[in-house]
């Protein structure tokens, strides 16, 4: 039954998407010279599209669910999911201010915790000289430009 | 005649020393990462391709093409030694491969799929070399509406023909020819669904669709259901050599494998996951052993992976010719392409003559470099297996975030790196496919462009591409292969 509540909800979604895509495609001009058609057609058909496909996934859901599912008895185990979001959004946050390899070392921390890691300090030690030699390969070798942040002083000033 | 000479020239290019090192180094980096169980070849490039932006196209796009072999091969020594096929060309090697390394035998399994890889992939690329000058040709007969067309083509039978459920395929495809709206509009400058972000102006770039669906949709994935526990990594015990009748049985269905998997390379059949298990049951049909089949034969080894390697290399004739990616993979090449302002096509092999034929030797140089590396290097893939999963996503992770972050040095890209993983994480939770959006991403906008110009040449008559004879042909192949499963299915249920 949860199965089928959920499809139903992404079902929904989908059409939601296309009625979004609709309405923004309304505000886009439609002139487009010899073409007849302007930068307004092809979202709009897009938009119709994925009406359609919403509407069609939602007549399976509630017809006894989507056709052809691979049946999952898993069960979702919600900390390990957190873990992992909340490594990438510390690192969304960091890398900018505090720089790669502490912006890096939080993320690789955080998710192999996530994936059952009881043992942080090994995990530490391992994120830092892994973000530290990816930072340098980066920057010395390919001359690929990441922030240094905190740590400009020790790695040399390289990045922004 | 021209061909050879062209290629010629490209192995001029090919074996610059620089060149010549940066095949070496997406070979090795590749087959690195393309060893991690869990990462696909789409994975594999999409989180290599920050690697080459400061490379020149030439050296970038090669070591790209080491990649790309490398990331193919590495994961048939994953799925020999673990069982856990990381995509899912591999699962045809998967019932023979780990049951040979289990029976003791990894080494014999290890060597028939490097050198059975090398064997197709250097037969390919000389069906490549011979087959790319025609189609060229071919190719520059093609106007907007023909293109049109084949690109509808591509969309349909990746989306719709191919996969579990045509509905959720064309879900995928939508999806992904939304996102390929966002950003300016190529011919009039219109800013579309950007909603004022600088970022987005740029439009979605196709790496953080990929990494965000293959490595942090995965990621989130695996942590949540832990499924895919670590499986125990097979040793590789005695010799790597093979024995006469390993050879002896092991060379037909190299050859067997490459006919079979080379043509479906071509046609946007999906990738190699049809012609492996085709060549998966012509080995189990013709071989003299059949007691052996499911207790580690060793031509259902070298079957699947030649083909493999030939549908991989038969891959690159529509992309390079005609610009149409059939598979995940080859829309983030097509990405890496684009990066560099080149769109492959027939004008290609004209305007960037040194390029493209510079690409093509480096295939043969890149098989040569696979086959060199990977024996010996065994040890060292197998070292990689045995990265415990805690550390493995972790780093993983390190990196694809990276490859987003990259672009524009913003955290606008991590966030929608984010929103994709979730979105990824959805999609494997409910059995939603997630190539065709990809494919969608990448091959939308390029649709769109010839669909008005088109209508431009027209003056706006839509009756262009009914009239034309290429585009006719194409559009009624599309809708033939949209109606027939369900006219048979029809024509079944009235005779019952």
């Amino acid at each position: 039954m949860i199965r089928s509540r959920a499809e139903i909800a992404l079902s929904l979604g989908v059409v939601a998407l296309g009625v979004g895509v609709a309405a923004v495609t309304a505000t886009l001009p439609s002139e487009g010279g010899y073409a007849g058609i302007g930068p307004n057609f092809i979202p709009a058909v897009v938009a119709a599209g994925t009406i359609l496909l919403g509407l069609w996934l939602s007549f399976e859901a509630f017809t006894g669910g989507w056709r052809k599912r691979d049946e999952q008895s898993e069960v979702f185990a919600p900390s390990p999911f957190l873990w992992v979001s909340a490594g990438l959004f510390a690192h969304m946050l960091l890398i900018g201010w505090a720089g790669f390899v502490v912006a890096g070392t939080v993320l690789f921390v955080c998710v192999a915790r996530g994936f059952g890691s009881r043992r942080p300090i090994r995990d530490l030690l391992i994120a830092l000289v892994l973000s530290v030699g990816i930072f340098l390969f980066f920057v010395k070798l390919l001359n690929v430009n990441l922030p240094a942040g905190w740590l400009a002083p020790l790695l040399g000033g390289a990045g922004i | 005649m021209e061909a050879l000479n062209a290629l010629l020239a490209g192995f001029g290019v090919a074996l610059q020393p620089m060149n010549l090192m940066w095949g070496f180094i997406g070979v090795t980096l590749g087959t690195f990462v393309g060893v991690l169980p869990g990462v696909g070849p789409a994975l594999t490039v999409a989180m290599l391709l920050p690697l080459t932006v400061k490379l020149d196209p030439t050296g970038a796009l090669i070591m790209f093409a080491g990649i790309y072999y490398g990331a193919m091969f590495g994961g048939s020594t994953t799925t020999i030694l673990l069982n856990t096929p990381g995509e899912s060309a591999s699962i045809a090697t998967a019932l023979e491969g780990n049951r040979m390394a289990k029976a003791g035998r990894a080494g014999p399994a290890l060597a028939t799929s490097a050198i059975g890889s090398f064997v197709a992939g250097t037969i390919a690329t000389l069906l490549l070399t011979l087959l790319a000058p025609l189609v060229v040709d071919l190719a520059l007969k093609f106007g907007p509406a023909d293109y049109f067309a084949l690109m509808v083509f591509a969309f349909i039978t990746v989306a719709a023909v191919l996969g579990k459920s045509t509905v959720r395929g064309l879900t995928s495809l939508f999806l992904g020819l939304f996102l390929g709206l966002i950003g300016i509009d190529s011919q009039t400058g219109q800013a579309r669904f950007a909603f004022g972000v600088p970022e987005l102006l740029d439009g979605v770039d196709v790496v953080v669709l990929a990494v965000g669906l293959f490595a942090v949709g995965e990621a989130l994935y695996v942590a949540a259901y832990q499924s895919r526990l670590a499986g125990t990594v097979e040793k590789v015990k005695g010799s790597l050599l093979m024995s006469a009748a390993d050879w002896k049985r092991s060379w037909p269905a190299w050859l067997r494998a490459t006919a079979i998997g080379f043509p479906f390379g071509t046609i946007p059949a999906g990738g190699a996951e049809i012609p492996t298990f085709l060549s998966y049951a012509t080995e189990k049909k013709l071989t003299k052993h059949p007691e052996e089949f499911g207790k580690g034969a060793i031509e259902g080894v070298a079957g699947p992976e030649a083909a493999n390697n030939a549908s991989a290399t038969g891959v690159l004739v529509p992309l390079l010719t005609l610009g149409i990616p059939t598979s995940a993979t080859a829309a983030i090449l097509l990405g890496a392409f684009q990066n560099y302002g080149l769109q492959p096509g027939p004008l290609l092999f004209d305007s960037q003559k040194d390029l493209v034929w510079g690409l093509i030797a480096s295939l043969y140089v890149g098989n040569v470099i696979l086959l060199i590396l990977n024996l010996p290097l065994i040890g060292i893939w197998v070292k990689v297996l045995e990265i415990p999963k805690d550390l493995l996503y972790a780093g993983i992770l390190v990196f694809a975030t990276l490859g987003a972050y990259s672009l524009h040095q913003s955290w606008v890209d991590l966030a929608t790196l984010y929103v994709f993983g979730l979105l990824g994480f959805a999609m494997r939770r409910w059995d939603i496919p997630v190539g065709p959006a990809v494919i969608g991403l990448i091959l939308g906008p390029l649709a769109e462009t010839q669909f008005r110009r088109a209508l431009s040449i027209s003056q706006g008559d839509a009756s262009v591409f009914v009239t034309q004879p290429i585009s006719a042909t194409l559009l009624a192949i599309t809708a033939l292969l949209l109606i027939a499963p369900w006219l048979v299915r029809r024509l079944r249920r009235t005779s019952s």
